[in-house]
């Protein structure tokens, strides 16, 4: 009898009938012989991957250096990089950051080779102000002690969409990775040994290291690459994996050229010290050596970078007199509290607020996530919410004329029913959402409690402890989840209970009508437009017909030019404008522009880029069949949108001074003549990033559409099951990210941050210049790998193509980029990114066809 | 009422008076001076703000000096060219850089202190200057630092520490406090012509590059000097020097930049006009706070907040509504540029300076001048010391003795020290020092605003034996000639040359234990002794093969110290180069050369390397190197030839110990069997 495991069904099935053997027996002799034939398909791969994760190496620095002769050796001053990958590897030329270049969405973006869904190092939920911060180390490590936590904030959230890590396609035994912003299970043991390790020195360098100053700060870094060293010599092991940050720490500090170059040799020292390593292991010739770098930076030897507080703008009574919220301490190092690292939020109160004076702890209006410092995400809260507890708050006075109580309760009644609808179908859409999480909690409950509570040394390898733990852990969350939503939901329930018979606005309690610590939803252009600040400083006034004068009555600020006109004093550097806002993108809806742009098919998402009222454009996106997508930019003067959401805008004519500065780009890789038809027209996203990415802004354009739209990925993706708690769990997934989204992207003007954490004079990135985007991907192996040596890649390629290209190195990926049925399983799916082809020494031979087929398994 | 002297007294008033004459009559430098002549100089035209001077001495040495331009301090048509500091290459006659050998560092600004001058650093709370030295003494001005001699520089801190600690501290109060003042004083005078000195080079090397030094000499020389400030700095090894020096550059560069955008951001907050001042290599040192006039009188009352900038609110001072000081006119474009005057559609304001800064400071930019407030940075300044002085040297708190003051002392050092307030900070000697430089070398600032800055900048001196700008110039330039006369008189400093050969010669002709007494005597008679060999004529000739075998021993040390591949990284001619010269003349290269010609052995693959590693190793009479060719030998991955090659060498016996150096070791020489 013959039983086979099928996935189907779950179970083992009999397979009874001739036919279906003697098919079985022919597909296993094919494939012999297919082994037989191909024999380079499955030796001519690289067995084990070592790639080092570089924080911000921009490729431009190691290029120079590299290319640079050390007058003591006449070597290169990075010796080790221009012998493992400029002559004995192979290295991209042009290697882009697709979206922001900023670390945790680049390097999730690296990390699993899918569409951007992590978009700042910092979001906040809009609903319920809970940060996501895929930067701090400190709570991961205090919460895994504790177990309430297994892995990185980022890996959580990618798990909840579904969305794998190229660590998840190895087995959890022959995987090891040091830490990272998307780490799986916490390394204790690196800190006692880094610090017994740094006492291991000889006594001679252990005392100089003492009379000039212990670095304990770099013992847990060096720890790191020794136990990737002792990891390569491990054959077990598939996958090592090392993070650096040094260079980038250096870089935000130091623009000058010996401290970049110090930081760059400890680097290429590194790279000596694993190729060592890697080749006095058993799988040397099928090791590849990879370096990866999730961003450049722009520093300038001759250039500080300025930073600009829009903290303090956003607080001032211009700026709209918000009590601020941010992920970061203000000045950080100059602050006793700065020392305490579990800081949830720090909000930075305004005195101007005309409505919220001393109730910046429950009324926070604006978060800000100002990280990488070359560009800030920007929530306010919901205009119409502002204007709600203003027109309470007045309700709530014992002074008022009855005129103007009349028409301040006409005008709260006006603002509530133009919203109601679209509050009430969310409030019920999120009320059976949460009903789903409920009974999924429940569930989960039992889960957790069935899980074994110790493990043998086998089970422990293989990663079941972590299983078992992320079991519960995902139980916390969802509770969680279900608190603070609970709470949002109860709150806009009793919001949207007030109905105008029976009002009485001295009987309400503000507290219970207008959530607390919330921005509620995301306003639209007509709202940051016409954004609703405070009440005037005279009070409420009437207008002739009786109604309250909005004008007069409330202060409104348009954040598009308040940000964009921002201007300073000191202007000292030549190279560096007084202007610290280049640009600012926000997300429309793209059925909002269908009747204008008269282009069908359009993705659900547009871009508005804003660089003045004159330089405007639009980034229209589509996609075709096989999900390839194309963009247009539509450059255009004055949108404005009215209270009814109607969008208006005049058409322009290419010209220079548009956002991203294409037109007048010399580097534009289309000619002078043709310039303006070529821009006008649609393209793929690797027609234009063949075009743009040598220009000043490299492919800011497909940047700003990655950041700014949503991509559905990984479960979202798959087939919609027949409906109930999965469909509504997965609609809650949906809506946890939707609603981390900013409503404005301000993005820094050259050598400007918005730094307000401490300073970083020495360099930033973040923003969509080419300096930041340009990265470094890098490879070089052993012989078996096939990897070309000497081998310059100059076609351009962005973060996708990383995971696809490592996965093919090593024979995990089909022709058509599906992961092989392995990979599938764990859930991995089509890859969105080219393959770097030009890595495999006969593209033909190792194009990894491991099936063939075209269609998923 | 009168008190009879008690034997206690007597004996403190007997220790007081030795105490001060000793600081009285100890050298500043061993040198001795007497006449003056002209000395022959090989100069060469750098550039215009510096110039190299390189002057030979007999005996095979030579005087590098870089002179500066100076026309900051004094207005004149022709060049105010000021030797700044000079170093002693000893080269032993030849044109080999494997046998120099860095000595002394004059930064020549640099003198004895007068009389006077020692007296009144020996008050305490006497936190001002006193007065210039009008002449430097026809005497060899003092080095700071012998290069050679660097651990000298340790162990007589440590003495003079423990001779403070344990005899001088356990009298009378008062003679405790001038003695530790007098300590403090002479100290933080060497250090800012230190400080000074380090400011020269990295802008001669900045300006002109390495032309005279080389690239590791003047690393050498950087970190030398630098670590004058750290306790143990003196005993840190060769190879550790280039981390130390990379570590302190990035960090002090860390905190210039840091300073930079503090200052700007404030100024712009406080909307104060902010203007960086660059040395002559563009680095950004210090930054001048100005407030436009116009301003006074829009923002009249405006809400201030100094903090950072700590000088008063400019917006409630009525003294500025009627300033009748200094003031610029300046013209600004629409983009608030400064744009020369005739530029159309320029802006003309009338500025008044209010503060300069200086940026070269840990976490804070630090007031150097205030234009309203003179003693404003000076309380500041003081206020560490003064804090320090009065709780150590009176009231007698010590940091471990007395747990409410650590505990007070704590919290007080984090909370300033956090915060960034700028009392209790470190000294700003570092910025004063070199703000000195600045103003001498910055030729755009207008001459007037120079000359209140340099005396606004002298009242911040806490030390009485610090001199003002135009003073050091002149004592600069005196003591120059004083050093080439001295240069030039067989009985100067040639004849100090061959002492110092001699004494170098020590640890080359002596045993462990015979040159560690000779190290605690030189320490015992401050520094009078020093055991030195006789000359003989063969003393050239082994400190020649001397410094060479360091040379390469410290080149392979680095090579093999380096990470990976020795190939990728070096070049193997050096390196064959060095083992080579092993092989030939290092039979008393000390273990570590062993080791690192093992290492450098086990990581190249060239087979000539190889031959060459195992050939210096099999002629080393130190046992680690048999060690080390034994424990070669074992290796499991060797083929044969290179195995029996091995072990033919230890089969062979190594060659007689030459007297270059003693190991007070016996040589392994045991035969191995293949």
């Amino acid at each position: 009898m013959i039983f086979r495991f099928c996935r189907n069904k779950g179970r083992f099935v009999y397979l009874n009938s001739y036919k279906q053997r003697a098919r079985r027996f022919s597909i296993s002799l094919g494939l012999l012989a297919l082994l037989f034939a191909l024999p380079t398909l499955s030796f001519a791969q690289a067995k084990r991957i070592v790639t080092v994760q570089c924080d911000g190496l921009p490729y431009d620095v190691v290029d120079r250096f590299v290319k640079e002769r050390d007058p003591r050796t006449g070597k290169s001053q990075l010796p080790w990089i221009d012998y493992l990958f400029y002559q004995h590897g192979t290295h991209l030329a042009n290697f882009y950051v697709r979206g922001m270049s900023l670390s945790a969405p680049s390097w999730s973006l690296l990390d699993t080779g899918q569409h951007l869904q992590i978009k700042g190092n910092v979001e906040f939920d809009r609903y319920t102000l809970q940060t996501y911060d895929y930067l701090n180390f400190i709570p991961f490590y205090v919460n895994t002690t504790i177990g309430a936590r297994i892995d990185m904030p980022g890996a959580e959230v990618l798990d909840s969409i579904g969305v794998p890590l190229l660590t998840d396609a190895f087995p959890h035994n022959e995987r090891f990775a040091t830490l990272s912003l998307f780490q799986r299970g916490p390394r204790f043991v690196s800190y006692p040994n880094a610090l017994q390790n740094k006492f291991k020195q000889t006594p001679k360098d252990l005392f100089d290291e003492w009379a000039t100053g212990f670095e304990i700060a770099s013992s847990v870094p060096e720890q790191m690459v020794h136990e990737v060293i002792e990891g390569i010599g491990n054959s077990r092991l598939r996958y090592v994996q090392l993070v650096t940050t040094d260079f980038d720490h250096r870089a935000h500090h130091n623009n000058d050229r010996k401290s970049q170059l110090f930081a760059l040799k400890q680097l290429d020292a590194i790279f000596g010290r694993i190729w060592t390593a890697i080749r006095k292991s058993p799988l040397a010739e099928e090791t590849a050596l990879i370096i990866v770098s999730d961003h450049g930076i722009n520093s300038d030897e001759r250039v500080y970078s300025q930073g600009y507080n829009l903290v303090k703008l956003l607080g001032s009574e211009a700026g709209g007199a918000h009590h601020v919220i941010t992920k970061r301490r203000l000045m950080m190092d100059y602050a006793i509290k700065g020392l305490y690292p579990f800081s949830q939020t720090i909000t930075t109160p305004s005195k101007n607020s005309s409505y919220l004076q001393n109730e910046s702890a429950d009324y926070p209006t604006a978060l800000l996530d100002f990280d990488g410092n070359e560009r800030a995400s920007l929530h306010l809260r919901d205009s119409d919410l502002n204007l709600l507890q203003i027109l309470l708050q007045q309700l709530q006075r014992v002074d008022l004329t009855p005129a103007v109580r009349k028409a301040t309760e006409d005008q709260f009644f006006a603002a509530l029913e133009r919203r109601r609808a679209g509050w009430q179908s969310d409030l019920d859409q999120l009320k059976q959402e949460l009903g789903a999480l409920r009974r999924v909690i429940e569930r989960q409950r039992e889960l957790c409690a069935a899980q074994p509570k110790e493990f043998t040394k086998q089970e422990t390898e293989a990663g079941r402890d972590d299983e078992a733990k992320r079991v519960c852990t995902q139980l916390t969350r969802w509770l969680g989840q279900e608190r603070n939503y609970g709470e949002y939901a109860r709150i806009m329930t009793n919001l949207l209970g007030i109905q105008r018979s029976g009002f009485n606005a001295a009987k309400l309690k503000i507290g219970e009508v207008i959530l607390p610590h919330a921005m509620g939803q995301r306003n639209s252009i007509y709202q940051l437009q016409n954004y609703i600040a405070g009440i005037n400083p005279a009070g409420l006034t009437l207008a002739g017909d009786g109604k309250l004068d909005m004008n007069k009555s409330l202060v409104h600020v348009d954040y598009f030019s308040l940000l964009h006109g921002q201007a300073v004093r000191n202007n000292v550097q030549k190279q560096v404008s007084n202007r610290p806002v280049d640009m600012l993108a926000a997300r429309v809806p793209a059925e909002l522009l269908r009747s204008l742009v008269h282009e069908p098919d359009l993705d659900p998402d547009a871009i508005w880029v804003y660089g003045g009222t004159d330089s405007q454009a639009l980034i229209l996106a589509r996609q075709d069949a096989g999900g390839r997508l194309s963009f247009r930019y539509l450059p255009i003067r004055n949108l404005t949108q009215d209270q009814d959401g109607q969008l208006r805008f005049e058409p322009a004519s290419w010209r220079s001074g548009f956002p991203l500065k294409i037109f007048e780009d010399e580097q534009l890789a289309i000619p002078h003549e043709d310039r303006e038809s070529w821009l006008s027209q649609w393209h793929t996203d690797l027609e234009w990033l063949h075009a743009l990415h040598k220009t000043i802004y490299s492919n800011g354009l497909i940047g700003l559409h990655e950041e700014l739209a949503f991509h559905p990925a990984g479960r979202l993706l798959d087939r919609e099951p027949a409906g109930g708690d999965e469909t509504l769990m997965r609609r809650l997934v949906r809506r946890l990210r939707e609603n981390i989204e900013a409503d404005l992207l301000i993005v820094a003007n050259d050598h400007w941050n918005f730094d307000v954490r401490g300073f970083n004079p020495g360099g930033n990135h973040g923003s969509f210049f080419r300096v930041s985007t340009h990265s470094t991907f890098m490879l070089a192996g052993g012989r078996n790998t096939s990897i070309p040596q000497a081998m310059v890649v100059e076609e351009p390629y962005d973060s996708l193509s990383f995971v696809p290209t490592v996965l093919a190195l090593t024979g995990n990926l089909r022709d058509d980029s599906n992961p092989i049925p392995v990979l599938w399983e764990k859930g991995f799916r089509r890859f969105p990114g080219r393959v770097v082809r030009e890595v495999f020494a006969n593209p033909e031979i190792q194009k990894i066809a491991v099936t063939g087929a075209t269609e998923s398994p | 009422m009168h008190h009879r002297p008690t034997p206690l007294r007597v004996r403190n008033s007997v220790v007081s008076i030795v105490f001060f004459a000793l600081l009285l009559l100890v050298p500043q430098g061993s040198f001795a001076q007497t006449n003056k002549s002209p000395v022959e100089s090989q100069v060469r035209d750098n550039a215009q703000l510096f110039r190299l001077e390189r002057i030979p001495v007999a005996g095979g040495a030579e005087l590098i000096t870089i002179h500066a331009r100076l026309d900051g301090i004094e207005n004149s048509k022709t060049p105010n060219w000021v030797p700044l500091v000079t170093i002693l290459r000893d080269t032993l006659g030849d044109q080999n850089i494997e046998n120099d050998r860095l000595r002394y560092v004059w930064p020549l600004t640099y003198t004895r202190p007068t009389r006077r001058q020692r007296i009144l650093g020996a008050v305490p709370f006497l936190y001002m200057r006193v007065g210039n030295k009008q002449n430097a003494s026809s005497q060899a001005p003092p080095p700071v630092l012998d290069l050679a001699a660097t651990k000298r520089d340790v162990w007589n801190k440590l003495f003079w520490t423990a001779l403070q600690s344990v005899l001088i501290d356990s009298y009378s109060a008062p003679l405790k406090a001038s003695s530790r003042s007098y300590q403090h004083n002479i100290s933080a005078y060497r250090k800012s012509h230190i400080i000074r000195a380090l400011s020269v080079l990295s802008l001669y090397d900045a300006v002109e590059g390495s032309q005279v030094f080389s690239s590791s000499e003047l690393s050498e020389i950087q970190a030398r000097l630098q670590l004058t400030d750290k306790t143990f700095g003196g005993l840190v090894g060769d190879l550790n020097l280039d981390r130390f020096k990379d570590k302190t550059i990035t960090q002090a560069l860390d905190d210039r930049g840091h300073n930079w955008e503090l200052l700007r951001q404030r100024a712009e907050a406080e909307s104060l006009v902010f203007e960086p001042l660059q040395m002559p290599d563009g680095s950004n040192t210090h930054a001048l706070l100005w407030v436009a006039k116009p301003d006074l009188l829009v923002n009249h009352g405006r809400r201030y907040d100094s903090r950072f900038l700590n000088i008063a609110s400019p917006w409630s001072d009525k003294r500025l509504l009627a300033w009748n000081g200094y003031t610029e006119t300046r013209y600004f474009d629409a983009d608030n540029r400064t744009v020369p005057a005739d530029t159309p559609g320029a802006r003309a304001t009338e500025m008044i300076p209010l503060a300069l800064y200086g940026l070269d400071n840990p976490k804070i930019p630090m007031v150097l001048v205030d234009f309203r407030d003179g003693l404003n940075p000076k309380r500041r300044e003081m206020s560490r010391r003064a804090l320090q002085d009065v709780t150590r040297n009176i009231l007698s708190f010590s940091t471990f003795g007395d747990l409410p003051y650590f505990l007070g002392r704590t919290v007080f050092d984090l909370v300033t020290g956090r915060r960034g307030i700028d009392v209790n900070q470190p000294s700003r000697l570092h910025t004063y020092s070199q703000l000195k430089l600045l103003l001498s070398l910055n030729q755009s600032l207008d001459p007037e605003l120079r000359e209140q800055i340099g005396n606004r900048l002298e009242k911040v001196s806490l030390n009485p034996m610090e001199n003002d700008l135009e003073s050091e110039a002149r004592l600069a330039r005196q003591q120059y000639e004083a050093l080439l006369n001295y240069a030039k008189q067989p009985e100067g400093l040639p004849a100090k040359l061959d002492r110092d050969r001699r004494a170098e010669m020590m640890p080359l002709e002596h045993s462990r234990k015979e040159q560690v007494i000779f190290r605690t005597a030189n320490i015992l008679s401050f520094g009078t002794y020093t055991h030195r060999e006789k000359a003989t004529p063969d003393m050239p000739e082994k400190l020649d093969l001397a410094r060479r075998l360091g040379y390469h021993s410290r080149f392979l040390r680095e090579v093999a110290k380096s990470s990976g591949q020795v190939d990728v990284a070096w070049s193997l001619a050096d390196i064959k180069r060095s083992l080579q010269f092993i092989s030939e003349h290092g039979a008393g290269a000390d273990s570590t050369t062993a080791k690192a010609a093992a290492a450098i052995f086990l990581r190249t693959d060239d087979s000539d390397t190889r031959r060459f590693c195992l050939d210096s190793l099999a002629r080393m009479t130190n046992p680690k190197a048999r060690i080390e060719l034994l424990r070669l030998s074992q290796l499991k991955d060797l083929d044969q030839t290179t195995k029996g090659l091995i072990i033919s060498y230890l089969n062979t016996s190594p060659p007689a110990p030459v007297p270059i150096a003693s190991s007070g070791q016996k040589p392994i020489t045991g035969r191995v069997d293949q």
